[in-house]
């Protein structure tokens, strides 16, 4: 990959990495996310705009079982139950944004929607052997097209949703925190991943004693400040 | 309009600002700037904790699923994924499918 240079090769091969083992996880979170809409009695549109307006799943599932209450609560706090658990978008977009090696910031515009786990953790995985002038084409290669199997996915379990018992239902839901780990899993040789790794997981606790809607923030708070002192404890990164 | 349109409006609006948030906050720092490890390391925290909750303690249909099932799963596809070259979508199948053959051999 780093001998690619030119913006129209970069961008194939993002949508390349795009349908493997990432178009794997986030066809079959999609799929179950298309089915559960349906079940909370929400349009097939509304499936899709929520894959690619908001694009993180947390967010959506709380949406869609606000929906299915009718919204007893009333919007406001589904709404800031959804920002809460999708507030992760605002560190990963920090983490990302110098990686692009664009000075610009205007230029970064079309890559901002797709800010999202996946892309984010495959580039910060491909990212080091791709050549930065180029790795905003590979992002928007893989974006876009985990964006189109995304919603394409959700739009299949929407129409399937009668078909899909509770065990498929739960192998579907298995593959997407399966493939963050091993996302995880393959970055665990390099020490600063690896703290925030472990911190994270021992932060992970937090969510059984605060409000399930800010638990994940909070854990990713303190678990990544925690990696953070840790390692410049150690004086690395 | 529907309150789920205006609920999927609002939630939509927010997340595309924290998108430009971080991008409009990071613009001016260099990838060594000790605000982007921080906040690498919060984002790479936040997805741990998310996988160690998913496995541990899930909501919805995989709750279904034994706990044992659950971290088989997970143990396969990380240790083929650690053996054979970090290569992802053979893991996450080999994991898929161990946890869905201890799952059905727990119910005999």
């Amino acid at each position: 990959m780093g001998s690619v240079t030119s913006s129209r090769s970069a961008a194939l091969f993002g949508a390349r990495d795009a349908v493997g083992a990432a178009g794997v996880a986030m066809a079959a979170t999609f799929l179950a996310f298309g089915a559960a809409v349906r079940e909370a009695g929400l349009p097939p549109g509304w499936a899709l705009v929520a894959c690619w307006a908001i694009y993180g799943m947390p967010g959506q599932l709380v949406l869609v079982q606000a929906a299915s209450t009718g919204f007893v609560g009333g919007i406001a706090p589904a709404v800031m139950g959804a920002i809460a658990v999708n507030a992760r978008f605002l560190p990963m977009a920090i983490a990302i944004t110098p990686l692009f090696g664009v000075h610009e910031r205007k230029r970064l515009i079309p890559a901002i929607p797709f800010i999202a786990v996946t892309p984010w953790a495959a580039a910060m995985r491909a990212f080091p052997e791709i050549a930065a002038s180029v790795r905003l084409s590979w992002f928007l290669g893989f974006g876009l097209t985990s964006w189109v199997v995304a919603g394409l996915a959700a739009l299949a379990g929407f129409y399937v949703a009668g078909m899909l018992d509770d065990h498929a239902r739960a192998a579907l839901l298995f593959v997407n925190p399966l493939y963050y780990a091993l996302l995880l899993a393959a970055d665990v040789n390099k020490p600063a991943p690896r703290r925030a790794i472990l911190c994270g997981a021992a932060a992970a606790g937090l969510t059984f004693i605060l409000p399930a809607s800010m638990g994940l923030l909070a854990a990713g708070i303190i678990g990544g400040t925690a990696a953070f002192l840790w390692g410049r404890k150690r004086g690395s990164r | 309009m529907e309150a789920a349109d205006i609920a999927l409006a609002l939630t939509a609006l927010a997340c595309l600002m924290l998108r430009s948030a971080g991008v409009w906050l990071a613009g001016g720092l260099g990838s060594d700037h000790p605000v982007i490890a921080w906040a690498t390391a919060i984002a790479q925290a936040t997805l741990a904790a998310f996988v160690m909750l998913a496995i541990i303690a899930p909501t919805g249909a995989l709750a279904d699923v034994p706990l044992a099932a659950r971290l088989f799963g997970l143990g396969v596809g990380v240790a083929v994924c650690l053996a054979f070259g970090r290569n992802l979508l053979p893991a996450l199948l080999v994991g898929l499918v161990a946890m869905l053959a201890l799952r059905a051999v727990m119910k005999f």
